[in-house]
C-alpha cells in the first residue's frame, strides 16, 4: 500500500502540488468487494483493482488554480452543454472566490464534465463507483466497518444535518484506515461512472418485470437495505445529468495503479 | 482529451470556415452537443470528428454490436422513424449510431451490422468513439450505461433528435417498430424546414 | 374462537340496524351492482335457500394468485372441498428457506369459492409426513369454532364436517391449533369466497393476494434457513411482511398481469398473525372496495385497511400501461420487510390521462445562497489571531458540527455504550485540559464517564490545526453544563508536543 502511494507520488509531479504536505493521494490495495448494491452479474462481489485516491475532496483554491490554467472552464466561458447556469455561482467572480467560498472548503456547484476535466488535467480521472464505495466502507481503524451499527449511525448523522450552513474545510475530519478523509460527512462526490447508476426513478418498483428501459438485466437494486448511506448516494448520483451542479456535490480524483 | 486543444481547434475551425462556408460561420451554440470534440471511427474506417456532422438534422443513439436484445430494436426504431417520412424529409435526416463498446466495435463489426441490416450508407453512420470519450458522449446525450461482468452492457435505449446545430430538440425511449408519434412529429417538423 | 361468535352476532345486528336507519333517507337509490341501499341483505337469517339440489359438486381449488371461476349457479348445491395440510420448506426470500405449514401446499392456502346457501362438505386431510396435528377455522362458517374442533386432525388422518354457507362475503380461514399464533405465523391461512346469490359483477381479471407477517431468529434476507422466533412474534416485530408468503412471489416474472382497458378485481386477505395492513396500489385508485369483505362497497378509495383475520375485495379499471406496485402503506414494511408486489399493465399509452415526466428544469428556489452568517462563522474558525472566548465558542461550534458531532452527537450527548458523552461530563470536569489532549492524541482503552464504562477507540485528530483544537475545546468547555474556561492556540500547540495520555489516568 505504502509503496503504491510512493509510486503514484513520483508519477504525479504535476502543478507543484507536493510542497510540504503529505502525498495528495492515498494508495488502496483493492480486492474483491461486496457492494451494497445488488449486481446480478457479480453476485460473488465486485473486483476492485489497486488504485490511488485523493486524500481530500478538491477545494475551491485548487479548482481556482485549474481555472487559471484552463480558462475555458471558467463559468462565463464554459458551454452550457458541459455545465448548467449555476456552475460555480457561489463564487464572487469567474476567477475570484469571495466571501461565500472559502479557499479550504471543498468546491461544489461543479458539473461532472468540469470535475472530469480537472482530474484529466492532472493525468488522473474521477473514481469509479466501486472504488468510491470500497474506500468509503472504512472507518478510522477498520477497512470495512459497514456491519457496525454505530458506524452506520455516525455516517447517517450528516444526512440529518441541514445543508444551509457553510461547509467545513476539506480534511477537518480524521482520515479513514486508508488515509482518506471526508468520504462521509462533507459533500456528495461525482464518480466517473455516475451514469451507470441505472436506478428506476421510482425506487419502489424493485422487482418490476419491465426490463426494456435498461437493456440487459434491468434496474439495480439494493442488496443491503440497511445501508441507507449508500442508498442515498446512489439515488443522488442517479438523479443528475452530467452537466448538473448542486450545492453539496463536489469531487476528488483517482488513478489506477501504474 | 486535451480540452485546451479542443477549444483551439474549435476556434480555428470556426475562423477557417468563416471564409469557406458562410452558413457555418455562426459560433456553435453553447447547448450544442458538438461542443464536445469527438473523433469517431466509422463503418468505412474513416476517422471524423462528429462536428463535421453539423449542418444536417441527425437522429442519434448509442448501441453496441454484440448486443442481442435491445440494440437490434434500436436500429429498427431508426428505420421505423424513417418510414414515417417523405423521401424529401428522409434526405434531410442523417442517422448516427454510436457504439458504447469501442474495444470490440471496430469498422469490421460496424460494417457487418450495416450490411446485415441493409442500412443506406448515404444516410446511416455507425461509429465508435475513443474509449475515454464514451462517458462524455453519453453524458451530452443523457444516456446511462453500465458494463457488466460478462461484457454486455445495461443501458438506456433512447433516440435523440439533433437539429443542424447539434441541439437536442426531441428524445424518446419508445423503442421498436411502432415509433412514438410525438417524436415522429418532431422529426417531420425539423426535416421540413 | 368459540367465545367470539356471540359477540360477532351482536355486532352484526347493531351494524345491520344502523344501516337500515341510514337507508331510509335514500330509498330511491338504485344500484345494479349491489343490493338496493334501502334494504339489508338479511344476513344469515335469510341465507338459507333450502336443501342442496342436484348432484354434489367437487369444488375447484386454486393456488394463489389464481381465483376459481364464478360458480355460475342459481340454486343451492352440495359442494365437496378436500384440503390437504402440508408442512414443507420453501423459499421465503432469495437464498432463504423457511419451514411453512400450509393448506394445499401454498401460502396462502387454496382459494375456495362457493355460493351463499351452498352446503359444504369439508374434508381436512393431514399428510402422514406432518409433524403436527392441525385443524381449520373458516370465518365463513356459522357454528362454534368455525369448524376448528370438528377438524382437529392428527398426522396421517382426515376429518370431515359439513356446514351451510349462510352469509355472503370474503372470509379468512386459518389453523386454530395451539399455539394458534405460531400456526398462523407459519402460513396456515387462506380465503373462502361465499358469493351472493346474484354473484359478483363480472370483471376481466381476478387475483388472490394475501398478506402475512413472519418472525425469524435470523435477520431480513440473511441467507440460509430461517427458523421461527416465538419471542419476536410475541413482540409483534416481524422480520418479513409478505404478500403470498415469499418475497418476490408477485414480482419479476411472477408479477400479476392485465391489459389497459380491463377491469381488475383483487381478493385480498390478511392472515396476520399480528399486523393490520394499510393496503394500497401505487398509481391506482380503487373504483370500488367491498371493505372488510362484506356486502357493500365504498367507491374511490386510495388505501383500505385490512385487519389481521380479515379481507377486502377491490375493483379498478386500468387506463394507462405501466407497473402498479401493491404495498402495505405502513411503508417500511414494503421496502424493508418485503410487502411489495407488482401488477403489470400492458397496452397503449394515453398521454391525456398520464403524461410521464414532461420537463426537468432548473429550480432556483427563493434563495440561491447558503446561510451567510454560518459561512462567516466557518471562515472565522479557520482564522488565526486573537479571538475572544465568545468568538472561539462560535468558531468551535461550527467545527464541532463538521467533525466531532458524528460520534459525540450534536448536543454532546454521545451514543450510550459506544461514544462517551461530552455534555455535563465528569471526565472533563475532573481535568478540562483532557479535552485538547484527547482531541490531539486520541483515546484508547476503558474509560468511565458519568458512571458508564466505555471502551472504544478514538483516533487522534491530528489533522486539526492548533486554532481549530483551541476553538473546539473552548466550545466544549463552555457548553452543555461543562465547567467553562478556555484553551488557547499556544496551549493547543504545547499539548500537541506532549506524549499521549493514558485513558484510565485518574480512575
Amino acid at each position: 500500500m505504502r509503496s503504491l502511494a510512493a509510486i503514484l507520488l513520483v508519477a504525479l509531479p504535476i502543478a507543484g502540488l507536493a510542497g510540504d504536505r503529505p502525498a495528495r493521494y492515498a494508495g488502496l490495495p483493492g480486492g474483491t468487494f461486496q457492494s451494497a448494491l445488488r449486481y446480478e452479474d457479480a453476485k460473488g462481489g465486485v473486483k476492485v483493482e489497486p488504485f490511488a485516491m485523493m486524500r481530500k475532496p478538491v477545494t475551491n483554491v485548487e479548482f481556482l488554480a485549474f481555472l487559471k490554467r484552463h480558462p475555458q472552464w471558467q463559468r462565463d466561458k464554459v458551454p452550457k452543454v458541459f455545465a448548467e447556469p449555476r456552475y460555480l455561482s457561489h463564487w464572487a467572480s469567474p476567477t475570484g472566490l469571495g466571501k461565500n467560498a472559502q479557499p479550504g472548503q471543498p468546491v461544489v456547484w461543479v458539473s461532472w464534465f468540469a470535475a472530469s476535466a480537472y482530474c484529466e488535467s492532472l493525468g488522473a480521472r474521477l473514481p469509479r463507483w466501486n472504488e468510491w464505495e470500497y474506500a468509503a466502507a472504512a472507518d478510522e481503524t477498520r477497512t470495512d466497518a459497514r456491519k457496525d451499527p454505530a458506524w452506520r449511525e455516525r455516517i447517517l448523522t450528516w444526512y440529518s444535518r441541514p445543508s444551509n450552513e457553510g461547509l467545513p474545510r476539506a480534511g477537518l475530519q480524521a482520515a479513514n484506515a486508508y488515509g482518506v478523509h471526508d468520504l462521509h460527512g462533507l459533500v456528495w462526490e461525482w464518480t466517473d461512472d455516475h451514469a451507470s447508476m441505472l436506478v428506476d426513478a421510482d425506487n419502489r418498483k424493485q422487482g418490476d418485470p419491465e426490463t426494456a428501459r435498461f437493456c440487459g438485466a434491468g434496474a439495480l437494486s439494493m442488496d443491503d437495505r440497511e445501508n441507507y448511506a449508500v442508498l442515498m448516494r446512489v439515488a443522488m448520483l442517479s438523479s443528475l445529468q452530467a452537466s448538473d451542479a448542486t450545492a453539496n456535490m463536489g469531487f476528488r480524483c483517482a488513478r489506477s495503479a501504474p | 482529451m486535451s480540452l485546451r486543444s479542443l477549444f483551439l481547434l474549435a476556434a480555428l475551425a470556426c475562423s477557417a470556415l468563416a471564409i469557406a462556408q458562410p452558413p457555418k460561420a455562426r459560433p456553435l451554440p453553447g447547448d450544442s452537443v458538438y461542443q464536445l470534440a469527438l473523433p469517431l471511427t466509422t463503418q468505412d474506417a474513416r476517422t471524423v470528428d462528429w462536428r463535421s456532422l453539423r449542418g444536417k438534422v441527425r437522429l442519434v443513439s448509442m448501441f453496441y454490436t454484440s448486443c442481442q436484445y435491445i440494440c437490434p430494436l434500436i436500429v429498427e426504431s431508426g428505420k421505423a422513424v424513417e418510414r414515417q417520412l417523405t423521401p424529401a424529409q428522409q434526405a434531410r435526416l442523417g442517422v448516427l449510431l454510436i457504439s458504447m463498446d469501442p474495444a470490440r466495435d471496430g469498422p469490421a463489426a460496424l460494417s457487418a451490422v450495416a450490411t446485415k441490416r441493409k442500412l443506406d450508407a448515404a444516410r446511416w453512420t455507425l461509429a465508435s468513439p475513443r474509449k475515454d470519450d464514451v462517458r462524455k458522449v453519453a453524458g451530452v446525450l443523457g444516456i446511462r450505461y453500465r458494463l457488466l461482468a460478462d461484457g454486455e452492457f445495461n443501458h438506456t435505449s433512447a433516440l435523440i433528435l439533433l437539429d443542424a446545430e447539434g441541439r437536442i430538440i426531441a428524445r424518446t425511449e419508445t423503442i421498436g417498430s411502432k415509433p412514438d408519434p410525438e417524436f415522429v412529429a418532431a422529426v417531420r417538423e425539423v426535416t421540413s424546414r | 374462537m368459540r367465545t367470539m361468535l356471540p359477540t360477532c352476532s351482536l355486532l352484526l345486528a347493531a351494524v345491520l340496524a344502523s344501516l337500515t336507519v341510514a337507508g331510509c333517507s335514500r330509498d330511491e337509490a338504485k344500484s345494479t351492482d349491489a343490493p338496493a341501499a334501502s334494504a339489508d341483505s338479511g344476513g344469515s337469517a335469510k341465507g338459507d335457500f333450502g336443501p342442496a339440489q342436484g348432484t354434489p359438486i367437487d369444488a375447484v381449488l386454486t393456488a394463489p394468485p389464481n381465483v376459481p371461476p364464478p360458480t355460475g349457479r342459481t340454486a343451492p348445491a352440495k359442494v365437496i372441498v378436500k384440503l390437504d395440510v402440508v408442512e414443507k420448506d420453501m423459499p421465503i426470500s432469495e437464498g432463504v428457506t423457511y419451514t411453512f405449514w400450509t393448506f394445499g401446499g401454498t401460502v396462502p392456502g387454496s382459494f375456495i369459492r362457493v355460493r351463499q346457501g351452498d352446503t359444504v362438505e369439508f374434508h381436512l386431510r393431514n399428510l402422514p409426513e406432518s409433524k403436527m396435528p392441525h385443524n381449520i377455522d373458516l370465518h365463513g362458517v356459522t357454528g362454534p369454532g368455525g369448524g376448528a374442533s370438528a377438524t382437529f386432525t392428527a398426522p396421517g388422518h382426515s376429518s370431515q364436517f359439513t356446514f351451510k354457507a349462510l352469509n355472503a362475503g370474503l372470509y379468512v380461514y386459518h389453523c386454530a391449533t395451539a399455539p394458534v399464533g405460531m400456526h398462523i405465523a407459519n402460513g396456515m391461512y387462506g380465503l373462502i369466497l361465499v358469493e351472493p346469490p346474484e354473484g359478483l359483477p363480472p370483471v376481466d381479471k381476478e387475483y388472490y393476494v394475501m398478506q402475512g407477517d413472519f418472525y425469524t431468529t435470523t435477520k431480513y434476507r440473511e441467507k440460509g434457513h430461517a427458523p421461527f422466533d416465538m419471542e419476536r412474534a410475541i413482540d409483534e416485530n416481524p422480520t418479513y411482511v409478505l404478500f403470498n408468503g415469499r418475497e418476490g412471489a408477485l414480482t419479476g416474472d411472477q408479477a400479476l398481469t392485465a391489459n389497459v382497458g380491463q377491469n381488475v378485481r383483487l381478493f385480498v386477505g390478511n392472515g396476520g398473525p399480528n399486523l393490520v395492513s394499510s393496503f394500497h396500489v401505487i398509481g391506482e385508485i380503487f373504483d370500488k372496495v367491498w371493505f372488510e369483505g362484506g356486502t357493500r362497497f365504498q367507491e374511490n378509495v386510495q388505501t383500505t385497511m385490512i385487519p389481521a383475520g380479515g379481507a377486502a375485495i377491490m375493483d379498478f379499471h386500468l387506463e394507462v400501461p405501466g407497473s402498479y406496485v401493491l404495498v402495505d402503506h405502513s411503508i417500511f414494511r414494503a421496502f424493508n420487510k418485503g410487502a411489495l408486489a407488482i401488477l403489470k399493465a400492458e397496452g397503449p399509452e394515453d398521454k391525456t390521462i398520464y403524461s410521464g415526466k414532461e420537463v426537468d428544469y432548473v429550480y432556483l428556489g427563493d434563495r440561491g445562497q447558503p446561510n451567510m452568517k454560518a459561512v462567516s462563522t466557518a471562515a472565522a474558525a479557520a482564522s488565526t489571531g486573537d479571538l475572544t472566548v465568545e468568538q472561539q465558542v462560535a468558531a468551535g461550534k461550527a467545527l464541532f458540527a463538521g467533525t466531532c458531532s458524528t460520534c459525540h452527537q450534536a448536543e454532546g450527548q454521545g451514543m450510550p455504550g459506544v461514544f462517551p458523552p461530552l455534555a455535563k461530563s465528569d471526565y472533563i470536569a475532573a481535568d478540562p485540559k483532557r479535552v485538547p489532549s484527547v482531541i490531539l492524541h486520541g483515546l484508547v482503552g476503558p474509560v468511565k464517564v458519568n458512571g458508564q464504562d466505555y471502551n472504544s477507540n478514538m483516533p487522534p485528530m491530528s489533522q486539526l490545526t492548533d486554532d481549530e483544537v483551541a476553538n473546539i475545546s473552548t466550545y466544549v468547555l463552555n457548553s452543555w453544563g461543562n465547567p467553562g474556561g478556555r484553551v488557547t492556540k499556544a496551549e493547543a500547540a504545547a499539548i500537541r508536543q506532549q506524549k499521549p495520555g493514558n485513558a484510565s489516568e485518574g480512575h
